[in-house]
């Protein structure tokens, strides 16, 4: 039975996989990507990787989607054309993916089945409960503070394609929504349960499913409805508050890690006694940042949102 | 039990793949949006038989789903309108349901 959900799983991902590149048309491409995610998602749930689930759910469902279908709008308004079809195009394109595929797997049957490495002895040490947040926060920081600063430096890339004049107008396109319809109401109604469901996934990320940047998600994704339904006034580059939010996280974590040298040891260890209030202090500020981030990378840089083509 | 909650797991995702049938044959974009809609829909009951089946911290991500699987359908209706960052309803202002059901026969009659 078990093995009958898992090929039945497999299929569904293939053949949405395979939908997503086959045959003509953007917008039902965009569609099976974002039935992809979920598809994913569940993958992920079914592996029992519980936090990678919750990241894919969160991001495949609440941003990625919304991002793409914003483009392909934009891109019908500017009136783009697709490139005229010509399937041998496709094909050394389709070939190369081939073969990275059978290299992988050639690869995954041929080398040695790596053992995990047993964290059991040293968990107690890390100050909190949940395998992955131990290892993203406490055993491999460093990865993790370099990538808060890749999230920032992407976002300042799009900030760049703003033009001079519209530098200090308000960030993304200018939203609109009837007074009173659905659009306002679903933008009052889903932000508080996304807040309070957001806070949870940190807090509860220390001991269970959940995280920095998981529950960053969900804030960005409710801020995002809030934007979109015109509840929420778009930002502005110039916001001190706004820059603060940003670099927050990157800097709370560099403070910490400086204050671990100062006083004696390794740049980002922690001292088991410390351990837990540590993390849980990076890990507040990283959402801040976080969900600022995203949620600004996906409406994009100010002005009208228009580009000349 | 088990059993029962595999078998109620791959019927949900047969159900999915119907939906997956929509998504592509449309024939218009709308289909194509609710079709994918539903796929939210029946991935937050696949995760809520999954919890039961394995673990229920899943129930966190089935929430997650649910919490945010309309985002896509908010974005699509946004796109849809002239400058992309509107409401149709703007446009076309909601009625009372019984008016807007005789407009439609109206419209469907000629």
């Amino acid at each position: 039975m078990t093995l009958a959900l898992d090929l039945a799983l497999c299929v569904l991902i293939l053949g949405v996989a395979l939908a997503s590149v086959a045959g003509g048309g953007v917008f039902r491409a965009v569609i099976f990507f974002i039935t992809y995610g979920l598809f994913v998602a569940m993958a992920w749930a079914r592996l029992g990787a519980l936090d990678v689930a919750l990241a894919e759910a969160a991001i495949g469902a609440g941003l990625t989607g919304v991002l793409l279908l914003a483009a392909l709008g934009r891109l019908r308004r500017m009136n783009a054309t697709s490139p005229p079809h010509r399937t041998g195009l496709h094909l050394p394109a389709a070939f190369a993916g081939a073969a990275l595929a059978c290299a992988l797997g050639w690869a995954w049957f041929a080398l040695p089945a790596p053992s995990p490495p047993d964290l059991g002895p040293v968990m107690p040490q890390s100050g909190v409960g949940n395998r992955v947040t131990a290892v993203l926060l406490n055993f491999r920081a460093w990865d993790t503070l370099l990538e808060s600063i890749v999230l920032l430096a992407a976002l300042l890339g799009v900030w760049m394609l703003a033009q001079d004049k519209d530098w200090t107008a308000p960030l993304g396109p200018r939203y609109h929504a009837q007074a009173g319809g659905v659009l306002a109401s679903f933008g009052r109604l889903l932000p508080p349960v996304g807040l309070a469901f957001g806070v949870y996934l940190v807090w509860a990320g220390a001991d269970s499913t959940g995280g920095a940047f998981q529950g960053g998600t969900v804030l960005a994704a409710v801020g995002l409805v809030a934007l979109m339904s015109n509840v929420m006034r778009p930002p502005r580059v110039s916001q001190g508050v706004l820059r603060a939010a940003l670099v927050l996280g990157p800097a709370v974590f560099l403070c910490a890690g400086l204050l671990a040298t100062a006083s004696g040891g390794a740049f980002l260890s922690l001292s088991p006694a410390l351990a837990k209030p540590v993390i849980l202090t990076i890990e507040v500020a990283l959402t801040i940042s976080i969900a600022v981030t995203l949620a600004l990378l996906v409406i994009g840089a100010s002005g009208d949102g228009e580009y000349a083509p | 039990m088990t059993v029962w909650l595999h078998i109620v797991a791959l019927g949900l995702l047969a159900s999915l793949g119907g939906a997956l049938w929509r998504v592509w044959r449309g024939p218009s974009q709308a289909d194509r949006m609710m079709a994918a809609q539903l796929v939210g829909t029946g991935g937050v009951g696949v995760m809520v038989v999954l919890a039961a089946l394995q673990d229920w911290g899943l129930l966190v991500v089935a929430f997650a789903l649910a919490l945010l699987a309309g985002l896509a359908a908010v974005g699509f209706v946004q796109a849809q309108t002239p400058d992309g960052a509107g409401d149709p309803e703007e446009t076309a202002p909601s009625r009372p349901w019984k008016d807007a059901l005789a407009a439609t026969q109206a419209e469907k009659k000629p």
